[in-house]
C-alpha cells in the first residue's frame, strides 16, 4: 500500500488524465451524433411561424423544413394529385394514339387547379421547399410542369422522362402510386432530403450570411488593432506605468519563474552541455584555434553562470516565503504545461487547413491525438517517477511487499505499464521459489 | 481613427469620455456591471463590492460549466479569486485580507480588474474563449484544452491509502478510454469528409466553398438557426464595444491613477509571495522538482567547464609568449566572433519557439486544389509537423523510461540473492 498523500495525489492526476479523456469523449460523441443525423434522410422540423415575405425568399430558406399539412392541403393535394394522374394518363393515351390536340384543355385544367391551391398552400408553407421547384445552378435533373408549384411533394408525379436521377425518391414511377402513398405521406415528408442527394443545393440564409461576414471583419479589425502599429503608444504607457505603481505600492519583488522560463533554461542547458562537447572534442590545430576555444569555453562558464544565478535568485525567495493564507489553496489555476507558453497571444481567429482526401484528414486527426496522448503520458509518466522512485529508495525491507512495489513500479515507470518483469529470489538451495 | 485623444483631455471632455470608456468596457466583458458600479467601487461603497466579485470569478475562471460555476456562493467565488490573482502574481495585500462575504472593498477590486485589464488584452481573450464557432475545428495544439480545465471539483474525495494495484488498473482504464477516443475520431472524420463533399459549392464565402456542420445542421434545424445568429449577432455587439473600449481606454487608465492614488498606502508587512506550495504538492510540486533538477544539471555543467577552462587557460598562459603586435589585432577579431557566436547560441533558447509549431484551432476545409488561393495551412505540412513533435515526445518518453530502468537497477541491485528477469525488449 503506498502512504495516504501519496495516494491521493497520483490517484488525483489519473483521475484528472481521465476526466479530460472523457471530456474529449463527450464532445467527440456530441460531433458524432450531430454529423450522422445530417447524413441521414432529414426528418421535417416543426416551423413555428411561417416566413413573413414569402416571395423573395423562396429560393433560400431552409429546404427540408415543411410544415405540417393541415386537413385542407391534403385535400386539395388529393384533387391536385389526381387531375395530374389524370393528366399523365391522358398524355399517355394521347402519346399512344399520337394525338395533341386532346392535351390543351386537360392540362389547362390542371394548371388552372394547380394554380388555385398554389396560394394557400404559399401561404402556409411559405418557407419550405420550394428550393426543389427553383433549379439553382449545377442541377442535374430537368425539372418541368412542377417547376412553378410549391411543395416538393408533387414533384413525384411526373412521367418517366421527367423525373430526375434514380438516386431521387428511389421510386421513379412513383407518381402512379401517389393516390395511395400521398395522402399517408403528406403526414410525413413523401420525399425525404438528403445531403448526399441535394446537398451541393443549399444556400445560408441572408441574415446569417450577414451576421457571419460582419462577425468575420469585426474579428479582423480586432486584431489589427491589438498587433498593428496602430497600437495607441499613449494607453499602452499608461498601462505600463500604472502596473509599475502598483507593483512598488505593494513592494513585492518581481515574480517566480514561469513554466516557459523554465523551458527556456532547460533548453539552454542542453544546448551550453552540446556546445560544451563539441568544444572539447575538438582538436586545435593551431594558436588560433586553441585560443578561440578557450575564449568559447569560458563564454560559455559565463553563460552558464548566469543560468544558475537566475534559477539561486528563485532559491532565496522560496526560503523567505511567508504563509499568508489562511485555508487551503485550491488547485484552480490550470497547470502551467502548455507547450505553447501559457500566455501566447489568443488566436484571433482560425486559419483555414486545407484538406484534400477522407484519408489525409483522418491521418491528421489521428496523429494530433496520438500527440495528445504522449504529452499526457509524458506528464504521467514525472508526476509518477517525482512519487514512485523516491518511496522505493526509502523502504528498507526486503520483504514481498516492497517486491510487489518494485515490479508495480517498473512495470508502470518502463513499459506504460503493459508488460511485467519477473522477479525470482535466489536461493542457495536448489529450490527457487517465485515471490 | 479621428479623435484627437493624445493629449491630456480638457475636463469637460473627459466628463463624458470616462462613463463612455467604462459603458464600452461594460458591453465589452461578459456579465459586466453597469458603469455606476464602477463609479461606485471607487468611493468604496458597499453594493459594488459583490458585483465586482462575480465579474472576477467570471474572467478568471476558465470557460464556465453552465450553472455549476455560477451557482457558487458568492463566498466561494470570492475565496476562489482571491486565490486565483494570488497565483498570478497580484501584488496587493489588501485584497485578500478582505473579507469572504463579499460585501467590502469595492476599490481594491476595482484595482484588481484594472490590474488584469493592464497585463493583457483581456476583452479580446474572453471573446476569443467563448468565440461562436462556425466552422468545423480542429485544435492543434492543447493551449485551449488545458486552460480550460473543468473548475475544481469543490471535494475531491479524500481517499486513504491505496494499493499500486489500483494505479495499474486506472493506467488500464485511461488507455482504453485513449484507444475508443481514436475510434471514434476517425469516424467523425470520415462523416466531415462526407459533408464536405456533399456542400460544395454552396458557401458564399469562395475560399471556404462548402459548409461546415454548424453551418449545415443551421439549415436543417431552423430554430437551432435562429439561436446561433443570435449568439453571432451577441458576438458581433461585444465586438464592437470591444473595439471601442481599445479606441476610448486611455481616458480609463487615467481615472485608475486617481483611484489608486485615492487607496492608504499599503502597510510594508514582510513581502507577501505568491504560495509557495510543499514539496511534492501537485504539479506546482513538479516544477519545483523540475527546477531542482535544473540547477543540478547546471551546476554539474559548471563544473566540468571550470576545470576544462582552468587546464587549458594555464596551457594557453604557458606557451603564450613570443606573439608580436600582429597577436593583439588577431585576438581582438577572435574575441568578436567568439562573442558573436555566444550571442548567436543565446538567441536559440531566448527566442520564443511558439511561432514554429502550429498553434491553435483551424477551420477544416476540404479543397480540389492543389495551390494555394490564399493564407492557409496545409494538410501535409502540419502532417509533418505533428510528426515530427511525435517523434520528439517519444523520445523524452523513452528517456524517461531508461532512467526508471537504471533506477531501479541500482536500486535492485543493491539487495542480493534476486534475479531479475525483464520483459523481451519489442
Amino acid at each position: 500500500m503506498l502512504p495516504a498523500e501519496c495516494s491521493r495525489r497520483l490517484v488525483a492526476e489519473l483521475r484528472d488524465a481521465l476526466d479530460s479523456c472523457a471530456e474529449r469523449q463527450r464532445q467527440l460523441e456530441q460531433s458524432l451524433r450531430v454529423s450522422r443525423r445530417l447524413l441521414r434522410a432529414w426528418e421535417p422540423a416543426e416551423t413555428p411561424a411561417p416566413e413573413p415575405t414569402p416571395g423573395p425568399e423562396i429560393n433560400e430558406e431552409t429546404p427540408s423544413s415543411a410544415c405540417p399539412p393541415s386537413p385542407q392541403d391534403l385535400k386539395e393535394l388529393e384533387l391536385l394529385t389526381q387531375a395530374l394522374e389524370k393528366a399523365v394518363r391522358v398524355r399517355k393515351g394521347l402519346s399512344k394514339a399520337g394525338g395533341v390536340k386532346a392535351r390543351s384543355p386537360k392540362s389547362g385544367s390542371a394548371s388552372s387547379a394547380t394554380r388555385a391551391s398554389a396560394p394557400p398552400s404559399t401561404s402556409r408553407c411559405a418557407g419550405s421547399c420550394a428550393l426543389e421547384a427553383k433549379p439553382p445552378r449545377g442541377v442535374r435533373h430537368p425539372w418541368v410542369p412542377a417547376k412553378d408549384l410549391p411543395g416538393h411533394r408533387l414533384l413525384l408525379v411526373g412521367d418517366g422522362p421527367h423525373m430526375g436521377q434514380g438516386a431521387r425518391a428511389n421510386k421513379p414511377e412513383a407518381g402512379l402510386r401517389d393516390q395511395q402513398i400521398v395522402p399517408k405521406a403528406a403526414s410525413q415528408v413523401p420525399e425525404a432530403f438528403t445531403l448526399k442527394d441535394k446537398g451541393a443545393l443549399l444556400r445560408l440564409p441572408e441574415a446569417f450570411r450577414k451576421a457571419a461576414s460582419r462577425n468575420a471583419r469585426l474579428w479582423a479589425q480586432l486584431s489589427s488593432m491589438q498587433t498593428g502599429d496602430s497600437v495607441d503608444a499613449a494607453a499602452a504607457t499608461a498601462k505600463t506605468q500604472f502596473l509599475q505603481k502598483m507593483q512598488t505600492a505593494a513592494g513585492q519583488p518581481s515574480s517566480m519563474l514561469s513554466a516557459a522560463e523554465v523551458r527556456r533554461l532547460q533548453k539552454a542547458c542542453s544546448l551550453l552541455r552540446l556546445r560544451m562537447r563539441e568544444e572539447l572534442m575538438a582538436d586545435p590545430k593551431d594558436w588560433t584555434q586553441e585560443y578561440r576555444s578557450l575564449l568559447t569555453l569560458e563564454g560559455l562558464q559565463a553563460l552558464v553562470g548566469q543560468c544558475l544565478h537566475r534559477l539561486q535568485e528563485q532559491q532565496e525567495l522560496r526560503s523567505v516565503v511567508v504563509e499568508q493564507l489562511q485555508g487551503p489553496c485550491p488547485e484552480g489555476p490550470p497547470r502551467a504545461a502548455s507547450p505553447c507558453g501559457g500566455d501566447a497571444d489568443p488566436v484571433w481567429s482560425p486559419q483555414l487547413l486545407l484538406y484534400s482526401s477522407t484519408q489525409e484528414l483522418q491521418t491528421l486527426a489521428a496523429l494530433r491525438l496520438r500527440v495528445a496522448m504522449l504529452d499526457q503520458q509524458v506528464h504521467l509518466e514525472k508526476v509518477l517517477m517525482a512519487e514512485l522512485l523516491p518511496l522505493l529508495s526509502e523502504q528498507e525491507p526486503l520483504g514481498r511487499p516492497w517486491l510487489a512495489l518494485c515490479r508495480a513500479a517498473h512495470c508502470l515507470l518502463c513499459e506504460r505499464g503493459q508488460r511485467f518483469l519477473t522477479v525470482l529470489r535466489d536461493e542457495p538451495a536448489d529450490r527457487l521459489s517465485p515471490p | 481613427m479621428g479623435r484627437r485623444r493624445r493629449r491630456r483631455p480638457d475636463p469637460a471632455d473627459a466628463a463624458r469620455a470616462l462613463p463612455e470608456a467604462i459603458a464600452a468596457l461594460s458591453r465589452a466583458l461578459p456579465a459586466a456591471p453597469s458603469p455606476e458600479t464602477f463609479r461606485r467601487a471607487k468611493f468604496d461603497r458597499p453594493e459594488a463590492a459583490p458585483a465586482l466579485w462575480r465579474l472576477l470569478f467570471r474572467v478568471l475562471s476558465p470557460l464556465p460549466a453552465d450553472g455549476a460555476s455560477a451557482s457558487l456562493a458568492l463566498e466561494a467565488q470570492a475565496r476562489w479569486v482571491k486565490s486565483a490573482l494570488r497565483s498570478q502574481g497580484y501584488p496587493r495585500q489588501a485584497l485578500v485580507q478582505l473579507p469572504d462575504e463579499g460585501f467590502q472593498g469595492g476599490r481594491e477590486l476595482l484595482l484588481a480588474l484594472a490590474w488584469l485589464l493592464a497585463r493583457g488584452p483581456l476583452p479580446e481573450r474572453l471573446l476569443t474563449q467563448s468565440r461562436v464557432r462556425l466552422g468545423d475545428e480542429m485544435p492543434l495544439c492543447e493551449c485551449e484544452a488545458l486552460a480550460s480545465p473543468g473548475l475544481p471539483a469543490p471535494s475531491v474525495e479524500a481517499e486513504g491509502c491505496v494499493d499500486i494495484r489500483h494505479l495499474q488498473w486506472l493506467m488500464g482504464k485511461l488507455r482504453l478510454r485513449w484507444r475508443n477516443l481514436m475510434a471514434g475520431q476517425q469516424e467523425q472524420c470520415a462523416l466531415l469528409g462526407q459533408i464536405h463533399a456533399y456542400t460544395r459549392g454552396c458557401h458564399s464565402d469562395r475560399s471556404l466553398g462548402h459548409l461546415s456542420v454548424t453551418e449545415t445542421e443551421l439549415l436543417r434545424d431552423p430554430e437551432g438557426g435562429r439561436q446561433l445568429l443570435l449568439q453571432l449577432e451577441t458576438e458581433n455587439a461585444r465586438l464592437e464595444a470591444a473595439l471601442e473600449w481599445r479606441r476610448r481606454e486611455l481616458v480609463f487608465w487615467q481615472w485608475m491613477d486617481t483611484v489608486l492614488d485615492a487607496c492608504p498606502p499599503e502597510a510594508s508587512l514582510p513581502t507577501f509571495l505568491p504560495r509557495i506550495p510543499k514539496l511534492g504538492a501537485g504539479a506546482a510540486g513538479l516544477l519545483v522538482r523540475e527546477l531542482q533538477a535544473l540547477q543540478e544539471e547546471l551546476r554539474a555543467l559548471q563544473e566540468e567547464l571550470q576545470e576544462a577552462v582552468e587546464a587549458r587557460r594555464a596551457a594557453w598562459q604557458a606557451a603564450v609568449g613570443g606573439h608580436g603586435p600582429e597577436w593583439r589585432a588577431a585576438r581582438r577579431a577572435l574575441q568578436t566572433a567568439v562573442a558573436q557566436d555566444l550571442a548567436a547560441l543565446q538567441r536559440a533558447w531566448e527566442q520564443d519557439e511558439g511561432r514554429s509549431r502550429p498553434h491553435g484551432p483551424c477551420r477544416l476545409v476540404r479543397t480540389e486544389a492543389r495551390v494555394p488561393g490564399g493564407p492557409g495551412l496545409w494538410a501535409a505540412g502540419v502532417t509533418e509537423a505533428l510528426r515530427a513533435r511525435e517523434a520528439c515526445l517519444e523520445a523524452v518518453l523513452s528517456q524517461l523510461q531508461s532512467q526508471c530502468r537504471q533506477e531501479l537497477a541500482r536500486l535492485a541491485g543493491a539487495r542480493p540473492g534476486l534475479i531479475w528477469i525483464l520483459p523481451p525488449a519489442h
